[in-house]
């Protein structure tokens, strides 16, 4: 995921020495110039179709709602007009109850990709280190195997479990836990208690890659070198699962942030989130204008908080990196 | 828009092909855009197949949850050999927004309008013209329920069941007696706090505040939605936990105390859980919705034979207790009270009404004030959520 | 050594740690769990126990309509594999092989980044308008057709995925390779078939499994662009959800479940006898 965010860095890994086509370098052979332009031109044609299905199938609908967005809804029944375009939708859009659910999804995604780094980062950690390479990958498909169950089916075994009337009240409550019926289905918490392990697997994956990466050797350099094993952890491991944790917080916090099915199952009118809302102007509603207003709004919403996390990923690495004077190996996954 | 269709018909294939290639190439430049912001408005709906006497493998019912037996469903299946689908909405809304956004691909076939919908839908060409020579069994329909004002003539609709709309509670948790809708507001705001659940449609969830003040529930006055909006949004949302289509899934769960509910699905809803003589289905004073559920057929629907057989297969008089009694609201056939009371149906008040009840009702109508309503229902799903 | 670390220095952080393990390992697969246990409840009503028994397996695979959701949501995902598979991979070759700064290239992984980062509700509300005008106004009869609907919104929804592994696959290799084989006279195809594929294998598979997950799990967008006949699993149990959830979602999920467990034993076993390692291919598969 981190070499998505930053596409130039690609280039980095490529282990070419001596004349190098991909740089430009001016070839020895001019036999090879043209070899040269016709690879070249090979690879940008056979990006072609990728290029082609990506404009239709993606920039093409989603221009189609950035559009829509500028439009109204002239009455009942139409979803949308476009004779006169204007930016009315986008106040309309923030005004009244979009506000308020917004930001109570801005907490739900942000406490739920929070709680989901708070959780993997221990378990990467000894799934990576501490379990033995023999049972890891036993391990490691066991984290994948509720990823492969469907994410609505999950969700209903915790809908069953939360139920006031389920076992697990029963239970409490015959073991004296609970003097009430467990009331936590339809609440917040629900919802929060339903992302968090909706997404916890994909904060998982890339951890363990990141931690597993940064190898033993290091560390075991850095006990060699009489460092702590929370000096250790601090300054070679953490450092070295930073891209892990960076892609680890994408993977989680941009579908949680749009996602409305967790909330649907869970939340009842109290956990509703934004992706609720927008469907809602889609599916009963029937604004388009204003439902496509608040899903540039969410994209842009998403990318913002995107950014100040990179803003302060940055922030702390340069200042992390003026405290270590020594520079460890950049930690490409 | 009602002309359109007729063009697509003509439309020759060759025009078709040319309209793709176009299609193609403006895609690729994304030109399409361009061609879209000149129509403004696009109201072309895909055609149906015609009806060929020749029932097709599968069909796609679209209704409001549970509201046809299973049984019956299963018989049409194993009879014709067809394959049917029900897939349900919670509002009419979420019905029209799904066929005119799709305008004839949404892939359903029979859908259940309730009547203050269908002339809106009909204006909007998203119903076809029901084929009554497909549909023997319509002589069986009560003259009560046929040539209703938003159909006259029964060209696209045949009554499906009506009913009316109150509220049910847990009177384990509510001991006091609830006969109005200001009960429904007060006991919403004390023992049923948090564990209130309204319906999932805008005009009932207005209608319960407009009725507590006595006015029309099918009011345009915006002052009447203003104070009806004020009621909703500070005394009745903050203690809503969920919208719900079918009531009869919210008092299994077991989260709710109070329910604002269609009476068939309460008795639904009583028949299914553990301890029936706890709960209670008020028709609350002094007002509530009358409404008349319709079988149609969608604009577009891809198995028009099997759509109309399947609703003649609905209107079978030999089958219509099963299906009042799975249903739990009276569905538009000759004598049926008195099918009823031989067939000796469990809680047959909450099924039909007395004469008392109904005289009180008023039957649910568009009007241009129920984007008010859909607005009003927005901030109140929001407030709750809040 | 590992192994012998492991168990020679067990302070009690690295108790703490196998702890913490087991009980995430026990969050993950607790609602699973549930669901397991509430498939062989033969009441009416998913959420209500009432006594056990198989009732659910059988109602539920003498359903139709369920059966029908579950092969279109597995059609689908095959559909989504290939397509996703085939456009990733040559979107993934193509910026392997791409000049450092070529405009193309930057453009593309940018869109195909910002495929990723873009909420699954805006590409649902997107598609449904795009499908209907192109299939309905420009004539193009194919999009009015359910499952064509869901494979492609799926594969694009996936198409990234498999271009990022494909090309971290290729990333490293020496593109004198390449030019060696063109020395020696091979063809492009040749090239292309003989070096590049073989190398991108690995990835491609990890794409392909990828993408086939995503697609049968996906719900949101589904929902935005099914239709009847046409409706895949998830939606199937997402509107079943609103009216009253039997067991047989429960005992069709856990007959999946199962499937999957079986599906995933013959890949780690096919990954063996190929000599890759799942560790490996997860790997290749986290982004």
């Amino acid at each position: 995921m981190s070499t998505q965010t930053h596409p130039t860095t690609r280039s980095d890994a490529s282990p070419n020495t001596g004349p190098n086509p991909k740089t430009g370098t001016p070839p020895k052979l001019g036999s090879k110039s043209d070899r040269f332009a016709t690879r070249v031109f090979g690879a940008a044609a056979m990006s072609f179709p990728t290029w082609a299905y990506v404009l239709f199938f993606f920039i093409a609908p989603v221009a189609l709602v950035v559009f829509y967005s500028f439009g109204y809804k002239p009455d009942q029944f139409t979803a949308v007009a476009t004779d006169q375009l204007s930016f009315d939708r986008y106040p309309e859009a923030m005004s009244g109850a979009f506000v308020t659910t917004f930001f109570a999804t801005l907490r739900i995604s942000v406490l739920g990709t929070i709680l989901c780094l708070l959780i993997a980062l221990p378990f990467a950690y000894w799934l990576a280190i501490k379990v033995s390479p023999a049972r890891r990958s036993l391990a490691l498909a066991l984290v994948m195997v509720p990823f492969w169950t469907n994410f609505l089916v999950r969700t209903l075994g915790w809908q069953i479990m939360l139920s006031p009337d389920g076992f697990l009240s029963n239970w409490m409550q015959g073991l004296g836990l609970l003097d009430a019926p467990l009331d936590i289905l339809y609440t917040r918490t629900a919802v929060q208690i339903g992302v968090v392990y909706n997404y916890l697997p994909l904060m998982i994956l890339p951890l363990f890659v990141a931690i597993d990466a940064s190898g033993h050797k290091l560390r075991e350099a850095s006990y060699d070198l009489g460092a702590g094993k929370v000096t250790t952890f601090l300054k070679v491991t953490l450092p070295m699962a930073m891209p892990g944790v960076v892609s680890g917080c994408l993977l989680v916090f941009i579908p949680l942030n749009g996602d409305y099915v967790t909330a649907t199952v869970l939340g009842g009118a109290s956990g509703s989130m934004i992706g609720q809302l927008i469907a809602n102007q889609f599916n009963t509603a029937q604004n388009w204008a204003l439902g496509a207003a608040m899903a540039m709004i969410l994209i842009i919403a998403t990318l913002a908080v995107v950014g100040i996390g990179f803003a302060l990923l940055w922030l702390g690495r340069t200042i992390a990196a003026r405290i270590n004077s020594v520079q460890l190996t950049d930690g490409r996954v | 828009m009602g002309q359109n269709p007729d063009v697509r018909f003509l439309a020759p294939r060759t025009a078709a092909a040319r309209l793709s290639r176009r299609a193609v190439l403006a895609g690729f430049g994304v030109v399409g855009l361009g061609a879209l912001s000149a129509c403004g408005r696009n109201t072309k709906m895909a055609a149906s197949p015609a009806v060929d006497g020749k029932l097709e493998s599968k069909l796609n019912l679209y209704s409001w949850g549970d509201y046809d037996n299973p049984a019956l469903i299963d018989a049409f299946r194993s009879k014709n050999d067809v394959l049917v689908q029900v897939d349900s909405y919670g509002s009419n809304e979420e019905l029209i927004a799904k066929l005119s956004t799709s305008r004839g691909t949404s892939g359903y076939d029979v859908v259940v309008p309730t009547g203050s919908n269908i002339p809106q839908m009909l204006k909007h060409n998203l119903l076809q013209e029901l084929d009554f020579s497909l549909i023997p069994n319509f002589a069986h329909v009560d003259p009560n329920f046929t040539d209703q004002y938003f159909d006259p003539g029964n060209k696209h609709s045949i009554c499906k069941a009506w009913g009316t709309t109150g509220y049910v509670y847990n009177t384990t948790k509510i001991s006091r007696e609830m006969t109005s809708w200001q009960d429904f507001i007060d006991v919403a705001q004390d023992e049923a706090a948090g564990t209130t659940s309204l319906l999932e449609d805008p005009w009932e969830v207005s209608a319960l505040a407009l009725a507590s003040l006595g006015y029309s529930l099918n009011t345009e006055d915006e002052g009447e939605l203003e104070e009806a909006r004020t009621i909703l949004l500070e005394k009745v949302a903050p203690n809503v936990k969920a919208y719900i289509g079918n009531v009869a899934t919210g008092m299994i769960q077991g989260s709710f105390t109070l329910l604002q509910a269609f009476n068939g699905d309460a008795r639904q809803g009583m028949s299914e859980v553990p301890d029936p003589e706890n709960w209670k289905f008020v028709f609350p004073t002094p007002s509530a919705n009358l409404w008349m559920d319709n079988w149609a057929i969608a604009t577009g629907a891809p198995h028009p034979d099997a759509a109309h057989a399947f609703i003649n297969h609905m209107l079978n008089p030999d089958t219509a207790i099963e299906q009042l009694d799975y249903i739990g609201y009276p569905i538009g056939i000759k004598g049926l009270e008195e099918l009823a009371v031989k067939a000796d149906l469990t809680q047959p008040e909450l099924i039909f009404p007395t004469q008392k009840v109904l005289d009180r009702l008023e039957a649910s109508k568009q009007t241009p004030a129920d984007q008010i309503r859909t607005k009003i229902f927005a901030d109140a799903q929001a407030r709750s959520g809040a | 050594m590992a192994r012998k670390n492991t168990f020679a220095r067990r302070t009690p952080t690295d108790i703490a740690l196998h702890v913490w393990g087991i009980i995430v390992f026990i969050y993950l697969f607790v609602p699973i769990a549930v669901i397991i246990a509430y498939s062989f409840n033969n009441g009416k009503v998913l959420a209500n126990f009432q006594d056990f028994g198989l009732g659910a397996y059988i109602s539920g695979i003498n359903n139709d309509v369920i059966i029908s959701s579950v092969v279109t949501s597995l059609q689908a995902a095959l559909g989504t594999a290939i397509v996703a598979t085939i456009f990733g991979t040559l979107g993934g070759v193509a910026l392997a092989r791409a000049r450092r700064g070529a405009l193309w290239a930057l453009g593309l992984t940018g869109l195909l980044g910002l495929t990723l980062v873009t909420p699954e509700i805006v590409d649902g509300i997107s598609f449904l308008p795009w499908f209907v005008t192109v299939g309905v106004d420009w004539g193009v009869s194919p999009l009015n057709n359910g499952l064509v609907r869901l494979i492609i919104s799926h594969a694009m929804f996936s198409m990234a995925i498999v271009t990022f592994i494909v090309r971290a696959r290729l990333a490293g290799i020496d593109t004198r390779l390449e030019d060696a084989a063109a020395d020696l006279g091979a063809t492009p195809w040749n090239r292309f078939k003989d070096i590049i594929l073989p190398i991108a294998a690995p990835g491609i598979f990890a794409g392909a499994l990828m993408s086939f997950t995503v697609s049968l799990d996906n719900t949101i967008l589904s929902s935005f662009v099914q239709q009847p006949g046409y409706t895949p699993w998830p939606v199937y149990i997402f509107s079943a959800v609103r009216v009253a959830l039997r067991p047989e979602v429960a005992a069709i999920s856990t007959l999946m479940f199962l499937l999957t467990l079986l599906a995933l034993a013959f890949v780690a076993v096919v990954l063996r006898k190929t000599g890759g390692s799942s560790t490996e291919i997860i790997k290749t598969m986290a982004p």
